[in-house]
């Protein structure tokens, strides 16, 4: 369990964006996990299967809460359809120039954070889980169209915040 | 300030996400399942669902629940094979009076309540049920407005 449980964790608490309920899906994989000790014990596919349990936990969980809201939350974002668009800010090269490592890592951490739940889950899921765009339109029920302008719109957003980010550190330094 | 094309874009925003590493799970997380877990042991089999009954216990089950069946099946084809079937529906409506009393009843309120409606004039009528209608589309226009400025932006 050891070896697994930061992943999963990680997995939960990026899709969900709240870290109780993410120690609680992390707690119900590893239970599960148990529950098929058997053949997850000696497998080397056992991290695969807990990833893949934890990111189906979490969109379950996501999506029970999301019916609650849904009609509230189609209100908003009407502007995201559109088609694509250049993004101005910073080059990549001299975007986080003067920020060590730890600390632009942090940054996407909390940037990731603020991202809109229906911007973040499928830049997670496309960006960290590797799923193509239509197993994300399957996963989250959703159309390809939506999905594909959801993770658009949530690169754009991610950079807009670490801009943000960058200005409030240089004038913090300053 | 240089302008990115979504490529670029999708490119650096990959770079950055794959660069990070996992977070650290809470120092609580495996004493909470591993307490999960025994508390999970202490509950005995037959409080569970029917995959954690053992194996022998399942098969029991199988044949009882069959026979069971069986039985009542045959009992309900002697029965009305053998006795007359005006007995066995006579029989029947005296346990269901309750019922028929129950929706004589239901009939008899639906009948006042189409008089009593046919008597308020039509005005009153769909001038109050579009009172009501105003009333509920503008307090869930102001709870929908509520959850965006309050609920969202936290």
């Amino acid at each position: 369990m050891r070896n697994y449980q930061d992943m999963v964790y990680s997995t939960a608490v990026r899709l969900i964006g709240n870290e109780t309920q993410a120690e609680d899906i992390a707690q119900e994989v590893f239970i599960k996990a148990h529950a098929h000790f058997d053949n997850l014990g000696t497998s080397p596919t056992a991290g695969g299967w807990l990833k893949t349990v934890a990111t189906n936990l979490s969109i379950n969980h996501i999506q029970r809460y999301k019916k609650r809201w849904s009609f509230f939350s189609d209100l908003v974002h009407r502007d995201d359809e559109g088609g694509e668009r250049e993004v101005e800010f910073a080059a990549p090269d001299t975007f986080f120039s003067g920020v060590d490592t730890a600390e632009r890592r942090e940054w996407v951490e909390r940037a990731l954070q603020q991202l809109p739940e229906h911007q973040r889950v499928p830049l997670i899921l496309y960006h960290f889980e590797d799923l193509p765009y239509d197993e994300i339109a399957k996963k989250l029920r959703i159309s390809l169209s939506k999905v594909k302008t959801d993770i658009l719109r949530g690169r754009e957003a991610l950079a807009k915040i670490l801009v943000r980010s960058g200005s409030t550190h240089e004038a913090f330094e300053n | 300030m240089n302008k990115m094309t979504p490529e670029e874009l999708e490119k650096f925003i990959h770079q950055q996400l794959r660069g990070l590493p996992s977070r650290r799970a809470p120092r609580t997380l495996e004493s909470r399942v591993l307490a999960a877990i025994e508390q999970r042991a202490l509950i005995p089999w037959y409080h569970q669902s029917w995959s954690h009954w053992p194996a022998a216990v399942r098969s029991l089950f199988l044949v009882l629940a069959t026979t069971v069946t069986s039985a009542v099946i045959g009992g309900f084809y002697v029965g009305f094979t053998g006795a007359s079937t005006s007995s066995i529906v006579v029989a029947a409506g005296q346990k269901l009076g309750l019922l028929a009393k129950a929706y004589h009843v239901a009939l008899w309120i639906v009948d006042l309540c189409t008089q009593m409606v046919g008597r308020i004039p039509s005005l009153w009528l769909y001038g109050g049920l579009t009172a009501i209608a105003l009333c509920y589309a503008t307090f869930f226009g102001l709870g929908a407005a509520a959850y965006r400025t309050l609920y969202r932006n936290n």
